[in-house]
């Protein structure tokens, strides 16, 4: 709360990171994506703190997030020679909207249905944001991601 | 990697490829991923006419080899446990057999080993639950307290989940048993008086059992065209979703009803 803006977006970077490698891990990545994962996920996070912090509307956030986090999740692909499911859905695991699924749920459970409605509406739209965002990095041609010529016999995707 | 293991007699590249397909699709890859992947490696073997229908818990495929055997399959693919290893290592092989650099029965062994690519070791999955659900509980706006309290609640959840697995029990009754189980133990850790804020106790530790993921890959599916398996993971995240709130929320409620204050809504 006290520290300056740019360092407490430094301290969520780091801690997101640390949050992604733990459930790449949960998902059974293999050892060697683990730092990729978690670089994914910290990129994705600092985009959407930083975008929370001079325009406070979590689904455009999330919407940026999710482009710059795939984006970044395909040149790992790339490189790495990786389906880019791995450092995909670990690195949008922080800006998922799972938490909103269960306020949406725990509201409609103590009888608060208007603020369940709502979150529930704002948890659809921003999981369509982050479905937008991937999908238009993801159907973008390969020669965006690399400067090398390309592969015969290799995909990215 | 083991020569003296009895590999499974060669069946044709229609069942290499419809294999691959559903081990693809048990390891929680993408529709479009397995159906790709089907149809890349039907054609690297020259399969004339390869048609394959993936949902996001069945396959259907029908094949023509050599224009005389023809196959058709389907598989009931109930429950999915997400293991990127064996993505990784089925994607590997999908590609070198697109290149044409592997035989048959090689591919056929090295789908077989891809399955066995053992699972994170359950010590190492409690840690990584606890740190992922401490490093939560900090970014959705909780304190250091409270990143400690979800730390220990995240690690009774994992110790739970580590046994539960081995008894493949209804996803459902696993999800609510799961989520009352940490509502208990942040409940009885935060009247210990670790943590500032129940909620983000709560919220930081149960982010492990949360469909959110699954929720926008349904959206995911529905942008691509598969509107049927959209469907079926969007049912499936609500559902889940729900569970989880009905357990947390019945023990909050029942510890605000004992112990008295304002119920946290």
């Amino acid at each position: 709360m006290t520290l300056p803006f740019f360092l407490d977006c430094l301290l969520q970077t780091a801690v997101a990171f640390a949050a992604t490698v733990a459930f790449a891990l949960i998902f059974h990545a293999p050892k060697a994506q683990y730092i990729p994962a978690g670089l994914t996920g910290a990129f994705g996070w600092l985009i959407y703190t930083v975008f929370m912090h001079f325009l406070p509307n979590a689904a455009f956030a999330s919407f940026f997030a999710a482009l710059g986090l795939t984006y970044l999740a395909r040149v790992f692909a790339f490189y790495r020679r990786c389906p880019v499911t791995v450092f995909l859905i670990s690195g949008i695991f922080p800006i998922v909207p799972g938490a909103g699924i269960y306020y949406t749920g725990y509201h409609f459970f103590m009888n608060s249905n208007g603020a369940g409605a709502e979150m529930g509406l704002e948890t659809i739209k921003i999981a369509i944001a982050i479905a937008l965002g991937i999908g238009i990095v993801v159907s973008l041609p390969r020669g965006f991601f690399t400067r090398r010529p390309k592969f015969e016999g290799r995909d990215v995707k | 990697m083991d020569p003296k293991e009895t590999e499974p007699m060669p069946k044709g590249a229609a069942a290499l490829s419809f294999r691959m397909g559903e081990l693809l699709l048990r390891s929680g890859a993408e529709i479009f991923r397995v159906q790709e992947t089907m149809e890349r490696v039907a054609r690297a073997y020259g399969v004339t006419e390869f048609n394959a229908y993936v949902l996001s818990n069945a396959i259907f495929a029908a094949a023509v080899e050599n224009g005389v055997r023809s196959e058709t399959k389907l598989k009931f693919v109930p429950g999915t446990v997400t293991h990127f290893g064996r993505i990784a290592a089925l994607n590997q092989l999908s590609r070198e057999i697109a290149a044409g650099m592997v035989p048959e029965a090689e591919a056929f062994r090295r789908a077989e080993e891809a399955a066995r690519i053992p699972y994170t070791d359950g010590k190492l999955l409690i840690l990584a639950c606890a740190v992922g659900s401490a490093c939560f509980s900090f970014l959705f706006g909780g304190s250091l307290l409270d990143a400690a309290a979800a730390l220990l609640c995240g690690a009774v959840l994992q110790v739970f989940l580590n046994v539960v697995d081995r008894r493949s029990a209804s996803k459902f009754i696993t999800n609510l048993a799961a989520s009352a189980l940490v509502a208990l133990a942040a409940v009885a850790l935060y009247a210990l008086g670790l943590g500032n804020s129940l909620d983000k106790i709560i919220i930081g530790s149960i982010i492990r059992l949360v469909p959110g993921v699954a929720l926008t890959t349904s959206i995911r599916d529905f942008l691509n065209g598969d509107y049927l398996s959209g469907t079926i993971r969007m049912i499936d995240a609500f559902l889940v979703g729900g569970c989880i709130a009905v357990g947390v929320g019945a023990v909050v409620m029942l510890y605000y009803n004992f112990a008295g204050g304002v119920l946290p809504i």
